[in-house]
């Protein structure tokens, strides 16, 4: 329903947007909007790397540039016509992008701002140095392009940007819904589980970096023959972070947010030249933020002391304006100011903002739901034509931080199609060892064989998509994302569309996602979360949250299922009802190894029980064995008196 | 002939090699600033080379304006440099700690710099101005090449400082709050130590010692609003060459780094010589993210 609305608003914005030179064919009006237009294309790309995958990137001014000096080079030295220069523009940028993800993306966080801060000075830096190619300070002239004979103006030109933004917008819409927009939200919200669910943390940030530059080399090319002048200093620190200011001040991970950050920063600074205007404006605002917290503070809603800063802050904006004789020097203080206020106080941008206050409800609809199938017959054909009696092999682990043997000379052999119980006080490598077997920890020493293939060594999405999947002590689901996704992520492995079919929204897209889909519901069935389908994780209860756990690690189809205390916090019933599930799901065939607490539980449903202590193993066998152990008892109540 | 040439142009290499260790020293102490903060809070000023501008210029004010001796200038320097890390530390990075937000210092410090920045230009303006040299000018000779006793002073007064610091850290009990909190933020808070304020104070230490910095480089280039940006980037290279934890480490990663943008400049061409840095940033990331003599963190599941 929603969805529909949205594509109609669409639509009736760029019938709006086409008709404009019809309306006012003042030049310098046009070139705003179309500079927003362009802008808008940016931050649809930087909106995928900061509001899906969480990064910063500082280095998007530094991949625009690389978009506009690619039309000017090609145009300069080439005089290539435009329908050849657009897609290089693109695809060298998204090089450029690469070039810099491939090392900058092993780091996150304040180091992969630094680095592509970096990246952003040495492009400028280029720029200005490498003459022969740039004109460096100089600059290159670059003439309106030419389609099919009819050389485009000012006018015409507008259309044609548009065009581009039309098929940007589409094209960006169909990546964020596909599963690769769903991998990129999922390694934000928890990139340990991520890479447990098969999906490569590392490579789908560069993908997601990747795919951003090329939309910034859009930009770039665009903005070249917009302007029909480009000079180095353009691609600057400063427009770097305007275009941050852009993408978190208009709201991040929607499209319109993007478009109302590029009109901002557009007419921002055109405000700012008028110091009237301004004057205007920041009292206009002090007011507001005075009767915001007047009121707040009248109905108890916050404390006086929180509205402070900001009271102070916009008053002595407002105050300030009034003592200034010229606004323009002072433009960057105010971004800077801007900034301030919106990490503080506008996390989500002016859209969310309003969407919480309209606090719309929900839309479930989208997918037809009478479709459900239980999913799990397919995990039949796991019992067993191999050979060998023993899914998982572990022998002499060990592993060791530092001084500490977390983990000593432990060897393991599951059994295909048991529960192997683990257990063990707590500190006493339990969870060491779920982490050795997924590949988040390399073992220091040891060997592991997963169905004759040894897995030490490798990545732990390859380790996933081989067939170990995994819940986590500490619930690590996809928090923003609703139940049905996070099983859909764990279903990631059984996409094969590419970007182009994404792009192209190809036969094979649509029905691999309507699949998915139909499983994921099944999955969620068989945990018994049908209902809760639609619900964002994060508002799940924390009994439904570490069922959906489950229904995402078998989205992964594996044949070894690890699960780490999943009756931890959970209520009698609810330990039940997961008992069920875990018996259910050794019918299916999948071979479980249990980590838990819950004596009975692990006494009841195992087949095989390994005790560990102080990293190493100190019984096994049948349940009732352990439970006779004296070793196991000595190590659970400590020794006898005696 | 050919023998004096080479003498001559082993001379000059000395002589870059000279200006490089002195150019890395100031490296060394805004890297020195970053590991600071780093230590205690995870967080860092991007602002930082902003931090040493200001010092800069706050101290050509002192020296050139209101007459006051380069030596008296330095502590007062040094003294603002307390007050502004401790202003950006509570405007920009406390309201993110408490939220959990790391885009959110990273955008504030970034912010905080941009402001600094731009009241410089207006107070300062935007020309580079010359800074009134406390020694003489003339160049002493040093293995048969010319040191100027500015770049001695430079590489002096930043040992110096770094060394106060740690010593500071290391033997009294404010420092062993500091270093207690760095070791693990939590633990230290449960032993009574008011962890805010020594994040506090680590960013006031590390503004402190990026303002000396400024007062140290002034007299050998100019000052102005725009000469911090790219020193605090460099300087980031440099910690993250020498680890974000290791004090030897930025030494060695900052005279590097010095040595390799003098010759630079000078065999190819100085519009490149902000390029080595950049790039050696790069591609150690590539290769030890963790910094050349950095440990790598275990991450906890």
């Amino acid at each position: 329903m929603s969805n529909k609305n949205n594509w109609i608003i669409a639509a009736i914005g760029f019938a709006v947007l086409i008709m404009v030179p019809f309306i006012n064919q003042n030049p310098y009006y046009i070139h705003l909007i179309e500079t927003i237009m362009i802008y808008s294309i940016l931050l649809f790309g930087l909106d995928i790397v900061v509001g899906y995958t969480g990064q910063v990137s500082l280095g998007h001014s530094g991949l625009f540039g690389i978009g506009a000096y690619a039309v000017g080079v090609l145009f300069l030295k080439f005089s290539a016509p435009f329908w050849v220069i657009i897609p290089l523009g693109i695809a060298i940028t998204a090089f450029f992008g690469a070039v810099l993800a491939l090392p900058a993306l092993r780091v996150s966080g304040p180091y992969l701002a630094m680095v592509t801060l970096a990246f952003g000075t040495i492009i400028q830096i280029l720029i200005n140095e490498m003459t022969f190619l740039t004109e460096g300070p100089l600059g290159i002239k670059i003439s309106k392009p030419v389609i099919a004979n009819y050389k485009l103006d000012d006018q015409s030109y507008y259309w044609v940007v548009c065009f581009f933004l039309a098929v940007a917008l589409i094209v960006v819409h169909r990546i964020l819904k596909s599963q690769l927009g769903r991998a990129f939200e999922a390694l934000r919200g928890s990139p340990i589980a991520s890479d447990c669910m098969g999906v490569s943390v590392y490579k789908y940030k560069v993908l997601a970096f990747v795919i951003s530059a090329g939309f910034a080399g859009l930009a770039g090319s665009l903005y070249a023959y917009s302007e029909q002048y480009i000079s180095p200093n353009t691609y600057n620190f400063e427009l770097t972070v305007l275009f941050l200011l852009a993408t978190i001040m208009g709201g991040r991970k929607t499209r319109t947010g993007s478009i109302l950050g590029a009109t901002i920063i557009v007419l921002l600074p055109k405000l700012l030249d008028d110091l009237q205007t301004f004057q205007t404006v920041s009292s206009g605002l002090a007011a507001i933020i005075f009767l915001g917290a007047v009121i707040g503070v009248a109905r108890g809603r916050i404390t006086i002391k929180s509205t402070l800063v900001p009271v102070i802050g916009t008053c002595a904006l407002a105050a300030f304006s009034f003592v200034l004789t010229n606004i323009t020097d002072w433009r960057l203080s105010i971004f800077g100011l801007m900034i301030l206020f919106v990490v503080y106080y506008l996390q989500d941008g002016i859209i969310g903002f309003f969407k919480s206050a309209l606090k719309r409800s929900h839309t479930t609809a989208a997918v037809d739901l009478s479709g459900t199938i239980t999913a799990m017959s397919e995990g039949a054909h796991h019992s067993a034509t191999n050979a060998s009696p023993y899914i998982l092999s572990a022998k002499n682990i060990l592993m060791q931080f530092g001084g500490l043997k977390a983990l000593n000379d432990v060897s393991l052999t599951i059994e295909r199609s048991t529960i192997h119980g683990l257990i063990g006080p707590n500190g006493s490598g339990k969870s060491t060892m779920m982490n050795v077997l997924t590949g988040i920890y390399h073992p220091t020493d040891g060997q592991i064989d997963f169905e004759g293939k040894t897995i030490v060594g490798r990545t732990s999405s390859d380790i996933a998509l081989s067939g170990i999947a995994r819940t986590f002590q500490n619930v690590q689901l996809f928090g923003e994302m609703t139940a049905l996704q996070n099983v859909l992520v764990g279903l990631h492995h059984t996409f094969k569309s590419n970007l182009l079919d994404i792009a192209l929204n190809t036969q094979r897209c649509s029905s691999e996602e309507q699949l998915a889909t139909q499983k994921a519901l099944g999955l969620l069935e068989f945990v018994g979360l049908g209902d809760l389908a639609f619900e964002e994780a994060r508002n799940l209860p924390y009994g439904r949250q570490r069922l959906l756990e489950i229904a995402r690690a078998l989205a992964l189809d594996p044949q070894l299922l690890l699960l780490d205390e999943p009756a931890a916090g959970l209520t009698a019933p609810d330990i039940k009802e997961l008992v069920n599930i875990i018996r259910k799901i050794k019918a299916y065939g999948i071979t479980v190894i249990l980590i838990e607490h819950h004596m009975d539980m692990v006494m009841s449903i195992c087949d095989t029980v390994s005790v560990l202590d102080f990293g190493q193993k100190i019984a096994e066998g049948k349940p009732d064995e352990v439970q006779a152990d004296p070793k196991v008892i000595e190590a659970y109540l400590g020794a006898s008196a005696a | 002939m050919n023998f004096a040439g080479s003498t001559n142009s082993m001379q000059i290499l000395l002589q870059l090699i000279y200006s490089g260790i002195a150019l890395g020293m100031i490296y060394a102490v805004i890297a020195f600033g970053y590991q600071l903060t780093f230590a205690t809070s995870d967080t860092l000023n991007f602002g930082q080379g902003d931090a040493l501008m200001l010092g800069a210029l706050v101290g050509l004010t002192l020296v050139d304006v209101m007459q006051i001796d380069y030596w008296l200038a330095l502590p007062i320097v040094g003294v603002f440099g307390l007050i502004q890390g401790a202003f950006v530390e509570r405007i920009g990075v406390r309201p993110a700690i408490k939220i959990k937000s790391e885009f959110g210092w990273i955008m504030s410090t970034i912010a905080l710099g941009i402001i600094f920045k731009n009241v410089a230009e207006n107070i300062w303006g935007r020309d580079d101005l010359p800074f009134p040299s406390p020694l003489p000018q003339s160049p002493l000779k040093l293995f048969g090449a010319n040191i100027l006793p500015m770049e001695i002073l430079v590489v002096a007064g930043a040992l110096l400082m770094m060394l106060a610091v740690e010593f500071f850290n290391r033997k009294t009990i404010y420092g062993k709050a500091v270093v207690a909190t760095f070791n693990d933020r939590d633990a230290a808070r449960l032993m009574g130590i008011n962890t805010g304020l020594v994040i506090t104070f680590s960013y006031a230490l590390s503004s402190m010692s990026a303002a000396f910095a400024g007062m140290l480089i002034a007299p050998l280039t100019l000052t102005g609003a725009t000469m911090g940006s790219v020193l605090g980037l460099k300087a980031f290279a440099v910690a993250i060459i020498g680890g974000l934890t290791s004090g030897m480490g930025i030494i060695i990663g900052g005279i590097i780094l010095g040595i390799a943008e003098t010759t630079t400049g000078f065999y190819i061409s100085t519009g490149y010589k902000d390029v080595p840095g950049l790039v050696l940033l790069l591609l150690v990331l590539a290769v030890r993210p963790a910094g050349l003599f950095g440990k790598s963190a275990i991450k906890k599941v």
